[in-house]
């Protein structure tokens, strides 16, 4: 395929997070916080407080940054920064939408899904067959 | 005549590489309806893990909502997150599928710092279901990650570290489903772009 991205492979690649407080927490517990010895971490936790420049910023640099594999964000803090997250287009890292506590996860509003959606259309791959 | 074939060879290397690259993409009609089957199987995939991911979720907030009630909230909350230099226990191997040219995923849970830095400079295979030989290590990596939140740990935080634990196997199987489908999308894009022209 023309313009294939290539896939960087790595041994230890780290899993980034853009979530309330209570999904950070249960993931930190689970093993995936990474604090390097710039003490930057691999996570940033949206509250109240936090600015769409400070979510966007952060979304700009885990998907930029090599060392990271999956990025995770809830849906509700995708929304807010919607046109970033359809921009991307990138294998890795990967970015998984992900529930919050109060704002179950809802299919019709993943980045990822939206885009293959066109497939069941009227201009899908059956049309285009002779 | 000569001078005209001349010119075909020398055609500027990225529009050869293109004209190669969509031979190579033409695909044969059994191929394409594999690769649909291919996109329709692994989305389905996606959709099943992400109802499993929102329960599983679910389970683990109610957890560490319980442990939170028992423990108090001044005991379990993100101001107590250590700062300090530590590489993650929970990481993830890249790897690139020769037939398909996707990326895979691999979880690697509660591998310890020393085994981290030997395996950026080896091509370990070790799989994401730790060895029995490593519990000791496993359970060393586990209680330090607790530990954060003190020494006291309740049995509901515990059974919250291990449904977030759940959660992330999931995702990773997301992950995976999520590049396969997105490769055979982008073939049968092409396929169409190349039957428009």
């Amino acid at each position: 395929m023309a313009n294939r991205a290539q896939i960087p492979t790595k041994n230890s690649a780290l899993i980034a997070m853009i979530a309330d407080e209570d999904t950070v927490v249960g993931f930190l517990l689970a093993g995936v916080g990474n604090v390097d010895l710039r003490r930057k971490t691999n996570y940033l936790i949206v509250d109240s407080k936090t600015t769409v420049k400070q979510i966007e910023d952060a979304f700009k640099e885990f998907t930029t940054r090599e060392d990271i594999a999956i990025v995770l964000i809830s849906q509700y803090v995708a929304n807010m920064i919607r046109f970033l997250v359809d921009s991307y287009n990138k294998p890795v890292p990967a970015i998984l939408e992900i529930p919050s506590k109060d704002h179950p996860y809802d299919p019709a509003h993943d980045s990822v899904l939206s885009r293959v959606k066109y497939l069941f259309s009227t201009e899908s791959v059956a049309s285009g067959r002779r | 005549m000569e001078e005209r074939h001349l010119t075909v060879d020398q055609e500027p290397p990225q529009e050869a590489a293109e004209v190669v690259n969509r031979r190579e993409v033409r695909l044969e009609p059994g191929a394409e309806e594999k690769l649909v089957l291919q996109f329709m199987d692994s989305l389905n995939s996606y959709l099943s893990f992400s109802h499993s991911l929102s329960s599983t979720l679910g389970q683990a907030w109610m957890e560490l909502a319980s442990a939170r009630h028992s423990m108090g909230t001044a005991r379990l909350n993100t101001s107590l997150l250590d700062l300090k230099f530590h590489p993650a226990s929970t990481t993830l191997k890249i790897t690139e599928c020769d037939d398909d040219a996707k990326a895979r995923f691999v979880l690697r849970k509660w591998v310890s710092p020393e085994e981290v830095g030997e395996d950026e400079d080896s091509n370990s295979t070790k799989s994401s279901v730790p060895a029995d030989d490593d519990d000791e290590a496993v359970r060393r990596e586990r209680a330090k990650s607790l530990s954060v939140f003190g020494i006291l740990i309740p049995p509901k935080l515990r059974a919250a570290q291990q449904s977030f634990e759940r959660a992330l196997e999931t995702l990773v199987e997301m992950a995976n489903m999520q590049s396969s489908f997105l490769n055979s999308f982008h073939q049968l894009h092409q396929e169409v772009e190349d039957n428009k022209e």
